[in-house]
């Protein structure tokens, strides 16, 4: 370090300071200009899709929601507010109540023999053997095919004549000849009917199950299991501490997403049976459908679809805050 | 002699075990692929056959004919149906992938202050289940004049791929290493060129899969084209074989079976192939 003339040193302080300052500041300006053109065209980007899904899927939410409080039929477009006229009409008619419970039971029990199903098979799957992807690619079928076109196939293993369950049945004695009391119709008679569209739903699903375990088990690291082990925990204690815990966020995602598709499918039964014999297999679906555009009632059929709403409203908030946990 | 017996009660442990196994799964195996086997043999059977309940049923009586196919495609609008599915298939597609390819960038990418709740607000429209929907787009649908036409399911598809898809993209595009696009900011690309010049190459991956998917999801509907569209001409494929060949209670089994599963085999194994894609995307939000 030489010593510098008397006024020197603040001079060229100033002027080393003043640079970087100057250059600071420009930095500065030139990244927040940056930030603003990387935030324009982000927006710009997402733009289109949060247009498409807001415009087609948000604001037809909100609108079913009027609709729901309104008059509108198919025939007249100018429809008045009736405030909760439809609920209370919805809610009074004995149809609904059939629906409404149906489609209760529907879910309750294909949600067990779905759980119970899919848990056997991913047990199973998780064993190693020879030809596991040929079974794995087998058994997802159900899931795989579009429901519309196996559903047709099931309507005609149900035949009332020509049923092959009842001619594989018959055949080992378990029940009497075709028009007697002992033959079974499955699409005809009301307590047989439910339990045929609900065999169906659990058939297309419990693949679904079965795979969404399966990718639960297989995000646990072997490490952690190891260690477990290691530290001395028994089958149990691991299964509780490790297994389950490491699970549930996936597992819980995939029933929730099952569930709605459960709760709001109509295909299975409006193919099988469309609501009958005498509504026994009406759900809330398939009566939206048949009041809303059927008969043209929107406001009436508004109202009934809106009430899968509550049935909903838990699965989606679960799986909200189970999404939001995510690390990003 | 302890020695040897050792080794093969290992393997008889190991025989037994296999054995298990396959016991347990072939129950599974057959009541999965049991209905698709007996909707081809129906659709291959002759009329007569079809309907013979002193015979086994399981197999051919009279020798297998083609004669439902022949059926579909000189007597009913099939070919019609297979057209208008695949013209809707491919317009969602190209919808999709223009609105999500972009939107899943921006929300992978590009550090948007909000990106995570809107991220998650978009998938979340995935759920909302066409149910509650179909009436007030019913209404959309009826104001811009597609009632009836195919087109209206071009519109009204992409309601479902555009979020889903997006959530692919973006859980895609995170995994699409950093550096490469800086390299190319370097090198002297605007934001957008080295979007397109240099990431989405490297994405076609997953730009194939979200096709795959707009293609699986679309025809996996069925209460659209029933609601939308009833035109027979104008029908996709799964609703088209639903109500056309079931007129009042006549039901020609053997062309349903065979309509329904010539479309309905490749979609199935195509949807095997990007099963467990479509299953990290729905649980991907569990998964770190």
């Amino acid at each position: 370090m030489t010593a510098t003339p008397g006024g020197g040193p603040p001079d060229t302080g100033a002027r080393v300071a003043a640079v970087p300052i100057a250059g600071r500041v420009a930095g500065r300006a030139w990244w927040r200009a940056a930030t603003a053109r990387r935030l324009a065209f982000g927006y710009t980007l997402l733009a289109p899709a949060v247009l498409y899904v807001g415009l087609l899927v948000g604001a037809p939410f909100l609108f079913s929601l009027y609709l729901a409080v309104s008059d509108a039929n198919v025939g007249d477009p100018v429809a008045s507010f009736v405030g909760l006229e439809n609920f209370r009409a919805a809610w009074e008619s004995p149809t609904f109540h059939i629906a409404w419970q149906n489609s209760l039971i529907f879910t309750v029990v294909a949600f067990v023999l779905k759980g119970l199903l899919g848990t056997t098979l991913a047990f199973l799957l998780l064993q190693s053997f020879r030809g596991k992807k040929l079974v794995r690619g087998l058994v997802v079928i159900p899931f795989t095919l579009p429901i519309a076109i196996s559903v047709l196939g099931w309507k005609w293993m149900y035949d009332s004549q020509f049923s092959l369950i009842n001619w594989a049945l018959r055949g080992v004695g378990l029940i009497g000849a075709y028009g007697t009391e002992g033959w079974p119709v499955w699409l005809g008679q009301p307590h047989l009917a439910l339990f045929a569209v609900i065999s169906v739903n659990v058939w297309r699903s419990f693949p679904f199950s079965a795979i969404v375990l399966l990718a639960g088990y297989t995000s646990i690291p072997p490490e952690v299991l190891d260690s477990a082990k290691v530290d001395g925990a028994t089958f149990l204690q691991r299964f509780r501490h490790v297994v389950v815990p490491m699970i549930l966020p996936i597992l819980l995602v995939g029933l929730l997403f099952d569930t709605v598709f459960t709760l709001s499918d109509l295909s299975v039964v409006y193919l099988l049976t469309n609501g009958g014999p005498d509504n026994a297999t009406q759900i809330l679906p398939t009566l939206a459908y048949q009041i809303g555009i059927q008969a043209g009632a929107l406001g009436r059929g508004a109202a009934i679809s809106l009430f899968l709403f509550p049935l909903l409203l838990p699965a989606m908030i679960l799986l909200l805050r189970n999404l939001r946990r995510r690390e990003w | 002699m302890v020695s040897a017996q050792c080794p093969q009660s290992r393997r008889a442990k190991e025989v037994r075990r296999y054995g298990l196994i396959y016991a347990g799964l072939t129950p599974f195996i057959v009541i999965a692929v049991f209905p698709v086997y007996w909707m081809a043999v129906t659709a291959l059977k002759q009329e007569s056959d079809l309907y013979r309940m002193d015979v086994i049923p399981f197999w051919f009586y009279l020798p297998p004919t083609l004669k439902h196919f022949k059926y579909l495609f000189e007597h009913t609008w099939y070919a019609a149906w297979i057209v208008n599915t695949m013209s809707v298939s491919a317009l969602v597609a190209v919808l999709t992938l223009l609105t999500a390819i972009p939107a899943g960038y921006a929300l992978a990418r590009l550090r948007l202050p909000g990106a995570e709740n809107l991220g998650i607000a978009i998938f979340m429209t995935y759920l909302v289940p066409p149910i509650i929907l179909f009436l007030p787009l019913s209404r959309v649908v009826s104001e811009l004049g597609l009632q009836d036409r195919w087109w209206a399911l071009v519109l009204i598809y992409p309601t479902f791929t555009i979020p889903f898809c997006t959530w692919l993209l973006m859980g895609f595009f995170k995994t699409v290493p950093m550096e490469i696009e800086e390299a190319a900011r370097v090198d002297g690309c605007g934001q957008l060129g080295a979007l397109v010049r240099v990431v989405l190459p490297v994405s076609l991956p997953g730009m194939l899969t979200a096709v795959i998917f707009s293609f699986t999801l679309s025809m996996q509907d069925f209460l659209y084209a029933l609601a939308f569209v009833s035109i027979s001409d104008q029908k996709p494929v799964p609703v088209g074989v639903a109500t056309e060949l079931i007129r009042g209670d006549v039901f020609f089994w053997g062309s349903l079976m065979a309509g329904a599963l010539l479309v309905g085999i490749p979609v199935a194994i195509l949807y095997n192939f990007f099963l467990d894609r479509f299953i990290t995307g729905i649980t991907g939000a569990a998964v770190k």
